[in-house]
């Protein structure tokens, strides 16, 4: 047996996402919220068309950066959460390998991406391909846009193969190489060493 | 008053949605790290665009609600946009005001708390998502077009007090 992507999803899914008497949605170790996705797409599009020109790689990179460090905290509280040990854990077979399966099958659940692995090569490499992902939604770009699914899935895979939590940041990096918002049929996203 | 909420799941496209809208899960983390991105680039705006955002984003939700539930201008629609914060996920708010001129109190804050977990307490107000979120809360309660107020947040939790104010007034 190895991770089932759907059916970990369909799992998760029935997972409540509820407020406190607070407002507030403490979960897996962090606050969650959930807010339209335009908001988040808006707001890299907009700061982007803002910035000039010899800013632009520095932005992109701390957009990046904003999912790489979320994912790597969420990730870490996401593989230790109950929810985890109970709906993915029993599926994993094949060690820290079908441990990231599980966590980008939490990452689809979300409403992240629609992904999963296609390619690992532990520790060393992993290939990533979203089939559906909001960071696509409304463009037609030259420019690859998915900087969410670029920082998180570097995270993740840092914290299969990096130092133990949480000094395992740093060592990794992901490369965003196809995308829908190009007219690509997919996204497609190679983590590599740095 | 009890929202009336409708969330589904696209088992196709795996994409969730809140009475129609389409939104995402994410963290306290991700919210900090983007609010201080905008707070670094605020000499090209990054502060105003990322409040713009917000109220740009949240008011179609407000709008179709508003719509399908025949809410009157004012109260009830302000109602129900504080109760909608919730569901975000976003704190406990109270609110009230007039077409032109409003008071929102914050006694608890993601942005704020978020910020806390982080980093700390900092020296000057950090809640520009909801600022953004407070102008479109008024402009769909009194029908105004986006961009109708000004919000200013005048104490926050992220400075050491206990609630978070914002005064609204027309722009």
């Amino acid at each position: 047996m190895t991770v089932m992507r759907d059916k970990v999803v369909k799992d998760l899914v029935k997972v409540e996402v509820e407020h406190d008497q607070e407002g507030l949605i403490p979960e897996f170790n962090v606050l969650v919220n959930q807010l339209p996705t335009e908001f988040w797409d808006e707001f890299a599009d907009r700061i982007l068309a803002a910035a000039p020109a010899d800013r632009q790689a520095a932005l992109e990179a701390e957009l990046v950066e904003c999912a790489h460090v979320c994912g790597y905290h969420t990730g870490y509280g996401i593989i230790t959460s109950d929810e985890f040990k109970s709906i993915v854990m029993p599926m994993v077979t094949e060690g820290p390998k079908d441990v990231l399966r599980g966590a980008f099958a939490v990452l689809t659940a979300w409403g992240w991406a629609k992904s999963g692995i296609v390619q690992i090569v532990e520790g060393e490499r992993m290939t990533i391909r979203a089939t559906d992902y909001y960071e696509s939604d409304g463009h037609k770009s030259e420019r690859k846009l998915a900087f969410m699914i670029r920082g998180i899935s570097t995270a993740f895979f840092e914290l299969a193969y990096g130092n133990p939590y949480p000094d395992g940041m740093g060592k990794f990096q992901c490369e965003q190489v196809k995308g829908i918002e190009c007219g690509d049929t997919f996204g497609e996203f190679v983590i590599t060493r740095k | 008053m009890a929202l009336d909420l409708k969330h589904t799941f696209d088992e196709k496209t795996f994409r969730h949605y809140l009475n129609g809208t389409h939104i995402v899960l994410h963290c306290h983390h991700y919210m900090s790290l983007t609010t201080r991105l905008a707070e670094d680039h605020d000499d090209i705006g990054g502060t105003r665009i990322l409040a713009e955002t917000a109220e740009d984003s949240v008011r179609p939700l407000f709008d179709e609600y508003v719509k399908s539930h025949t809410l009157a201008p004012g109260d009830a629609r302000l109602k129900m946009a504080t109760e909608f914060y919730s569901v975000m996920g976003m704190g406990m708010m109270e609110a009230s005001g007039t077409a032109t001129t409003g008071k929102v109190v914050l006694s608890r804050s993601h942005v704020d708390q978020g910020w806390q977990k982080k980093w700390g307490n900092h020296t000057k107000p950090v809640n520009h998502f909801t600022r953004g979120y407070i102008a479109a809360m008024f402009g769909s309660a009194f029908d105004k077009p986006a961009r109708s107020y000004r919000v200013t947040e005048t104490e926050s939790i992220v400075m050491g007090k206990p609630s978070s104010t914002f005064v609204v007034e027309t722009a």
